[in-house]
């Protein structure tokens, strides 16, 4: 099985991850629309998480070791409002109230994909999320990653998930 | 067994957003007293005091992973300490794999919740362990 391939497969979880994390959590659906690679390191939000992951990947018998990212950015609009949401208040500016809100949602979505991984033959360490935020902020991505990224449809407005992985 | 809505409990984890979330959750439940601590290393002293004041602690929903002292390594104090080995602790963790479970009964935890949970889900592990 190829890299690409991996990474395709290594995806899903995130995207499941995701779904019911929002339903359990933010009280909303989310309608993930077509990924596509993503050209630039620009983020399409103005709050950004970032959540890194490394471990190895065993496949026919090989393991190999691998490096991930997970980025969740949200517009302001959006994130005040997942935010409200979350915490049952409301909130109309970015403060240190809201500041780990999405954080804590990386967290949560990486702890749930890092079980389906762990069936799928990864292993896996979770780093510690950490927040970029600022209207047109950029990504440091790994060096040599391929990153694909997601638009995802909410009621409480876009977000968009990006995901890069590699393997040594 | 009715739960007692003045039962002093200590809501232990490192994002404030997640110990917004479990307060409004407690709360919802019924629940008025209770007390934050932004980790493990906070938690700790603050239960030793409790007892000192003949206040202690009645039930901690803790966190797994903090940068200090991990939910793991506060449950460990806990059991470990006469006054306090029989405190109900309900642990709660983002990553979802069946080894953590094992660690934290094997380490005497109460009860153990995965992230993310509502508070139906909540309630019904809080009445297991008090039931």
């Amino acid at each position: 099985m190829t890299a690409k391939n991996n990474f395709i497969e290594f995806s899903r979880p995130f995207i499941e991850a995701a779904k019911n994390v929002f339903e359990t959590m933010v009280f909303t659906k989310l309608d993930p629309q077509k990924p596509t690679i993503k050209q630039d390191n620009r983020s399409k939000g103005d709050v950004s998480a970032v959540l890194g992951l490394n471990g190895e990947v065993e496949k026919d018998g090989e393991k190999r070791p691998y490096r991930a990212m997970l980025v969740l950015s949200w517009p302001y609009d959006t994130y005040f409002k997942v935010a409200s949401a979350m915490l049952m208040d409301t909130f109309t500016e970015y403060n240190d109230e809201i500041q780990d809100v999405g954080g804590e949602i990386a967290n949560m979505i990486m702890g749930n994909a890092k079980r389906d991984l762990a069936g799928l033959g990864y292993s896996s360490n979770m780093a510690i999320p950490s927040m970029i935020e600022g209207s047109g902020h950029t990504i440091k991505y790994p060096d040599g990653t391929i990153v694909i990224l997601i638009p995802i449809n909410s009621a409480h407005g876009p977000m968009y998930m990006e995901l890069c992985y590699s393997e040594a | 067994m009715a739960l007692n809505a003045n039962m002093k409990i200590l809501v232990v984890d490192d994002m404030a957003t997640m110990r917004k979330i479990i307060k409004n959750m407690l709360g919802q439940i019924g629940f008025k007293n209770i007390t934050e601590a932004d980790d493990g290393a906070t938690a700790w002293p603050m239960i030793e005091n409790a007892l000192q004041t003949n206040e202690p602690y009645q039930f901690i929903v803790s966190d797994w992973n903090m940068p200090q002292m991990t939910g793991l390594e506060l449950l460990k104090k806990v059991r470990a300490t006469e006054q306090t080995q029989k405190l109900p602790f309900l642990m709660i963790t983002a990553e979802a794999e069946q080894g953590n479970v094992v660690i934290a009964v094997k380490a005497g935890v109460s009860n153990f919740i995965v992230k993310p949970f509502s508070a139906q889900v909540l309630k019904e592990k809080i009445d297991k362990i008090f039931n």
